[in-house]
């Protein structure tokens, strides 16, 4: 149980997807400017990541290894996410059209974040076991959806803030993206 | 000594999150509408209007969003207004779509892992656990439904060169 706890915390803090391996950044920067497009965008990602993560150790352990494919490893990969995209996008459909009304806008995105193929990469080099690749899948999305959201809500802030035009924007949330993650360099003391 | 002037700035949120639609079609005292994407191009505006509506574009993707509004503000096709929904309304549909099964394919793979400590009764306990919390996120959203938690409303209409990142 040990064990788990400590993959979990250091999956979404000491080892956050986007602010220590940067993967993802793409959305960290696009989908930040609200805080409930953040929050829509981080609980699809969670879920997808999470759902692929299982689909990924499952054709690597039953498929790409005895046979030999582990060269075909990234493409399948980009093919299972691509399949766990869907899966969802129509499962959100089929439970309920007003969900998917509000919240499909943010699946096709998902396919081309890059954090979803580096964690499924990640758990493959790690040699884990299904629930360690399930869980160590879930909370490198629940670390990536709890820095969107904190992002999120500084840039709202900071939109209001009187700050020299040239740094308006982009800009701002660079330097704020930047001293987040130096923040986040604080969690690697926890394991040492 | 002068008295010290507190000012304070209002960081709570507004209470509705706005975006702009363009009605599409009128049907009695009922308006279809189809949602125009922020983007940080500010393309939003052109997207539907650029003729393309092939399998994966912009155009064929908003075409599957089309909502419905009660049409009390006697709107007409081509009309471009300003809707809101509950700020709130997307964390509760988020939780809806993916915390609830997230949350029972977990809790079965890790009760599953404890007690038989097989990947394969793992999976197939994750995977019910999958659909039961489909199951259940299909009666909230009803719910959420039934009380009209998910529906879009009418602000205003918008204004010439309005634009959804404005």
């Amino acid at each position: 149980m040990k064990e788990y706890a400590l993959l979990i915390i250091s999956a979404a803090l000491v080892n956050n997807v986007i602010l220590a391996r940067f993967l993802g950044l793409c959305s960290f920067m696009g989908v930040t400017t609200r805080i409930d497009t953040a929050v829509g965008m981080g609980m699809a990602t969670t879920f997808v990541i999470t759902v692929s993560s299982m689909a990924d150790w499952a054709v690597e352990t039953y498929l790409l290894q005895p046979y030999g494919l582990g060269y075909l490893r990234t493409v399948t990969f980009i093919m299972v996410i691509a399949a766990a995209v869907q899966f969802t996008e129509l499962t959100v459909k089929k439970v309920s059209p007003p969900l998917f009304q509000m919240l499909g806008i943010y699946l096709p995105l998902i396919t081309t974040n890059c954090a979803v193929l580096g964690v499924a990469i990640l758990l493959v080099e790690h040699k884990m076991n299904f629930i360690s690749a399930t869980l160590f899948g879930f909370a490198s999305s629940v670390g990536y959806s709890l820095v969107m959201v904190m992002f999120a809500g500084l840039r709202e802030r900071l939109a209001l803030a009187d700050i020299p035009r040239l740094f308006a924007g982009p800009p701002n949330g660079f330097i704020v993206a930047s001293l987040l993650a130096l923040a986040f360099m604080g969690f690697s003391g926890m394991t040492a | 000594m002068g008295g010290v002037v507190h000012t304070t700035t209002d960081f709570s949120a507004p209470t509705m999150a706005e975006g702009i639609a363009q009605v599409v079609e009128v049907e009695g005292n009922t308006a279809w509408l189809i949602p125009e994407p922020g983007s940080s191009c500010g393309g939003c505006s052109s997207a539907a209007a650029c003729g393309s509506k092939g399998i994966g574009t912009v155009a064929s993707r908003l075409e599957k969003r089309r909502f419905q509004l009660v049409n009390d503000a006697g709107l007409s096709v081509g009309e471009r207004v300003v809707v809101g929904i509950n700020e709130n309304a997307v964390l509760r549909a988020s939780v809806t779509a993916y915390v609830i099964p997230l949350a029972t394919l977990l809790s079965a793979g890790a009760l599953a892992q404890s007690v038989a400590g097989n990947d394969f009764v793992t999976m197939g306990a994750m995977l019910s656990g999958l659909v039961l919390g489909l199951w259940l996120s299909r009666i909230r959203a009803a719910r959420l439904m039934e009380r009209g938690e998910l529906a879009p409303r009418f602000i205003r209409r918008a204004s010439m060169g309005e634009t959804c990142n404005s």
